[in-house]
């Protein structure tokens, strides 16, 4: 009996050969029981229902998806779970404590750096990871760190102005 | 003022150059405009986007986020050649884990009229472009479903076709239709006014080009889907959508029930751009899905079928001839344009902007719509215009080169300060406005003593250190130019749109209004308006947006209508809550009525009183709710509400390579009066950068022998990534239009495409002292240009 690629239902016949694994997301310890080749962004939106990781191409191309794992930004529709046992994920619902902000998230609404809003989880991610590795990064190291990330709205002067609002202040800490 | 006796008044509209007249229904009170200098104490002020905070958080809820008890998932199955007869073979997809049901054109309700999507019949067999949906099954899982959908056996009776326009008119042409020809029955357009024959005679300098522009792709980052829920014989659908009224009505007549027993919901969606008009294939498959499975059904397109199935900018070619007298004063304009429609859509014109942007007594153009074997179009931001702009500015650039004019000179020299086809005055602007205080901003004048540093180096984001130039004596590697262009766009709005405002016992402000938020940031817009209005606080103020159940109509989020037509019957709703609520204090603080005011959030007071919090007022009038109606009046007669624009580029072009870089853009519109300098500034800036794919990346590409399309992807069909982005200067002038309607503002999503292209081939051609007539400006056209 066959799996279908991707298929993300509970069946005897997976549980006869699928293990459960841990995976820390927003510092709590989760079990899951992924397929063999599901993506981290499948784990988080269906399994775990924390639906702020957008999906818009599901193919790397985008940057939406964009989580940390283990601190470093990576795309979570080109991640498998199962290569993450035992690794920390932090998403866009984790990345501030209920009713707090990340001083990111602040400087995206000040800087208007939001148009749909559907790719803004995962442009906060990325300048999160960005500053938590280069506290001060000058514009080059801003729009290099961020063009793997689209926006078709055509945010990006605001969102370079937030991440500059931010930068040398501290921002990536908290992560 | 409108007459007391009637209710029902004749107005026309401009929808995206379209020129509508409607039956509209008075409102029942006119309301003085808010004039220039009136003190507004929210309205025109930089506040933030009011849901930017769901945005930042991830709490932001959009259609593919949405998750119903029990709920299936639906993946449409699509021919993979653009014409001919395709047999769908279900069987195989039955027997994948955790599949439901499936359904293809025969499963349709029979009899009644076909139900169409993206133009043509949902699921017809005779497929007429590669990518039509041919089925559509559903599973317990989207894992599942995709798989179902894979296994799904399609063979095929293939026809020959066209799948371009070129293609499609060619003598001898196949049908790319079972009936109706290869070109629109309209075609072709033609409109004229003067004599071109005697203003090509009079001209001393005559021009002649063919300019092209590439087909672009929406490609909003949220894919469009739907989610259907059947309750009993009520449907409800939670669609991404630009027009959630639009939707109602496409499914209530496709499922043969009355339109109030269908909800369309919208609270947050990942861009339109005009490519979210209507319901689609996946609207209906949910729907019909859900119908026979007893169970809700989402139905979410995945990048590919986004790419390939949800319209695109139709591709065209214009020729120009334009005459002028050695002065510099236009004698002619001649236009005639090929526009590849795809298999249908409506026909935006491209050479409208012929007869408007500049002043020339003989026009004449000529347009034909041709059909072909590739999706439909579907509006995208500022359709027909953005394309006719290219054209039109180019040729005007080419001009002024012949006459040896500076091509800003040449532009105000031709400068019209009037609606010319109609003989009529502009309610804003003029362009001349836009145009000087542009090239005052860019520093136009002065731009020569920046073209000489050619070469020099100078770091570039992510390619690291350049230098050096073409061996000593050659020409310059590096070559810098600069281009300007202009844009005009009717965005005045109008009727009917509706809203409601209710105030709480506790202060607080509940604005109902149907219409959408594409991420424009409407729903902050029209806060700020209740709020000025009301004299609220504008954290008392909650927008309900896009629910067709629970919400006044209010039409389409397109032609830059949203502002111009909502906000003026938002500010009426508040006006009549205010004055209810005045009544209200009047009476609870035994205060004469006219000595009250509000402001603030709190009741104000003339005669000596200390001022009261509007909470203070309401809780003591218990569970009375107050509650104000407000709808949009007509438009004034005899006047064109026109949006105006004039943007400047500078580019660097490397003449080994052939790559483009814009330094820096500057945008100058009048739009009336900005209701939010944040909001506006995002907006023209996210038009620019839109412009700037169209001009320098931009283009679907179709395999012309199999006739697929091959950009399928975000990689091939390459967007602007923050790397490209130029330095970008844009504002609006301050110029409040109390003649469009009573909050001053005409639409502003539109028009900062339009000029972007254009302003940056100018440059590009500047630069390179050669014409350069092709969109997009890739790295081989330009190499080709200059070889």
């Amino acid at each position: 009996m066959g799996i279908a690629p991707g298929a993300v239902l509970d069946s005897p016949a997976r549980a006869a050969y699928l293990t459960t694994m841990k995976l820390t997301v927003n510092g709590r310890e989760r079990e899951v029981t992924p397929d063999p080749v599901e993506s981290l962004a499948d784990t988080l939106r269906a399994r775990l229902h924390l639906g702020g990781t957008k999906v818009a191409c599901g193919r790397g191309e985008c940057g939406s998806c964009t989580v940390l794992l283990d601190g470093r930004a990576v795309y979570a529709c080109l991640t498998i779970t199962r290569a993450c046992e035992g690794a920390a994920v932090t998403t866009i619902e984790g990345l501030a404590p209920p009713g707090e902000l990340h001083p990111v998230q602040r400087a995206f609404i000040e800087q208007d750096a939001v148009q749909c809003g559907y790719c803004t989880p995962g442009q906060v991610m990325a300048a999160v990871a960005l500053l938590a590795a280069e506290p001060a990064p000058d514009e080059p190291a801003i729009r290099r760190a961020m063009s793997g990330n689209l926006c078709r709205c055509g945010t990006y002067p605001r969102i370079a102005a937030a991440i500059r609002s931010v930068a040398g202040r501290g921002g990536g800490t908290g992560a | 003022m409108p007459d007391e006796s009637r209710r029902f008044i004749t107005t026309t509209i401009e929808v995206e150059g379209r020129e509508e007249t409607k039956v509209v229904e008075l409102p029942g009170r006119a309301l003085a405009p808010w004039e220039a200098d009136a003190a507004l104490a929210i309205v025109g002020h930089p506040v933030a986007r009011v849901d930017a905070l769901e945005k930042v958080t991830g709490a932001a809820v959009y259609t593919a986020d949405r998750v119903a008890p029990g709920m299936l998932h639906a993946v449409l199955v699509r021919s993979t050649i653009p014409r001919g007869r395709a047999t769908v073979d279900l069987e195989p997809a039955r027997g994948v884990p955790g599949f439901i049901d499936a359904i293809t054109f025969n499963d349709l309700p029979s009899g009644s009229k076909p139900v169409r999507a993206g133009g043509v019949r949902f699921l017809d067999p005779d497929v007429t472009y590669a990518g039509q949906p041919v089925a559509c099954v559903c599973a317990e899982t989207s894992g599942q479903a995709r798989a179902a959908a894979r296994a799904v056996r399609l063979s095929y009776a293939p026809l020959p076709g066209a799948v371009t326009a070129a293609q499609a008119i060619a003598g001898g042409a196949p049908p790319v239709r079972a009936r109706g020809g290869n070109v629109s029955r309209s075609s072709p357009v033609e409109a004229s006014r003067g004599d071109v024959e005697r203003g090509l005679a009079e001209a001393e300098v005559v021009v002649r080009g063919r300019y092209t522009t590439s087909s672009a792709l929406h490609t909003a980052m949220e894919p469009h889907g739907a989610l259907a829920e059947w309750h009993g014989d009520q449907l409800t659908i939670h669609e991404g959508t630009q027009g959630i009224f639009a939707v109602r009505d496409e499914v209530a007549a496709a499922m043969g029930i009355p339109r109030s027993r269908v909800r369309v919901v919208m609270e947050h969606m990942g861009g339109g751009f005009g490519a979210k008009n209507h319901a689609g294939a996946h609207t209906y498959a949910a729907a019909f899905l859900a119908r026979r499975t007893g169970r809700p059904v989402r139905c979410v397109l995945d990048r590919a079928g986004e790419q390939v199935d949800t319209g695109h900018r139709a591709p065209c070619t214009i020729d120009v001839t334009l005459g002028a007298r050695r002065d510099g004063t236009l004698t002619a304009i001649v236009a005639a344009a090929l526009v590849d429609q795809g298999i249908s859509g409506w026909e935006a014109s491209t050479t409208k902007i012929f007869h408007e942007l500049y002043a020339c007594p003989n026009v004449r153009t000529t347009e034909v719509f041709a059909l072909s074997n590739t999706h439909a179009m579907a509006a995208f931001r500022g359709p027909g215009h953005t394309e006719g702009a290219f054209a039109l500015e180019r040729a005007m650039d080419e001009l002024a080169r012949e006459l040896g004019m500076d091509p800003l000179a040449f532009r105000l020299r031709n400068h019209a300060d009037h609606d010319q086809e109609k003989s009529r005055p502009y309610s804003g602007g003029p362009l001349r406005r836009c145009l000087e205080e542009g090239a005052r901003r860019f520093g136009w004048e002065g731009r020569h003593a920046r073209s000489e540093a050619p070469g020099r180096a100078e770091t570039m984001p992510g390619i690291g250190e350049r230098a050096g130039t073409f061996p000593a004596g050659g020409p310059p590697r590096w070559r810098r130019g600069f281009g300007l262009a202009a844009q005009v766009w009717p965005a005045g709005g109008g009727p009917p749109a509706y809203a409601t405002v209710r105030l709480h016992p506790d202060g607080s402000v509940d604005v109902l209004t149907g219409t959408q938020d594409l991420g424009t940031g409407a729903r902050t817009i029209m806060a700020q308006v209740a709020a000025e209005a009301l004299g609220a606080r504008l954290a008392d103020v909650r927008v309900i947006l896009g629910d067709t159940e629970r919400t006044p109509y209010t039409g389409n989020s397109w032609g830059s209508m949203t502002t111009p037509s909502v906000a003026p019957a938002v500010r009426m709703a508040a006006e009549e809550a205010r004055q209810h609520l005045l009544e209200a204090a009047s009476e609870v603080l035994g205060v004469e009525r006219d000595r009250l005011a509000t402001g603030g959030g709190m009741i104000t007071r003339r005669d000596g009183g200390d001022p009261v919090p509007i909470a203070d007022i309401t809780c003591r009038l218990g569970d009375v709710t107050i509650t104000g109606h407000g709808s949009r009046g007509p438009n004034q007669p005899g006047v064109a509400f026109t949006t105006f624009g004039a943007q400047f580029a500078e580019v660097e072009v490397d003449t080994a390579t052939g790559h483009v870089r814009v330094v820096r853009i500057t945008a100058v519109h009048d739009v009336g009066r900005v209701l939010n300098p944040l909001l506006a500034r995002s907006q023209l800036e996210g038009g620019i950068i839109q412009g700037l794919g169209l001009a320098l990346f931009e283009e679907r590409i179709i395999d012309e022998r199999l006739g697929r399309p091959l950009t399928t992807g975000i990689h091939d069909y390459k967007v602007p990534t923050m790397a490209d982005i130029p330095d970008i200067d844009a504002s609006c002038l301050a110029a409040v239009d109390t003649t469009a309607n009573p909050v001053g503002a005409r639409g502003l999503a539109e028009p900062p495409i339009i000029p972007t292209a254009p302003a940056i081939a100018n440059a590009v051609a500047d630069a390179l002292g050669v014409p350069v007539n092709d969109l997009p400006l890739a790295p081989w056209r330009i190499l080709g240009a200059i070889r």
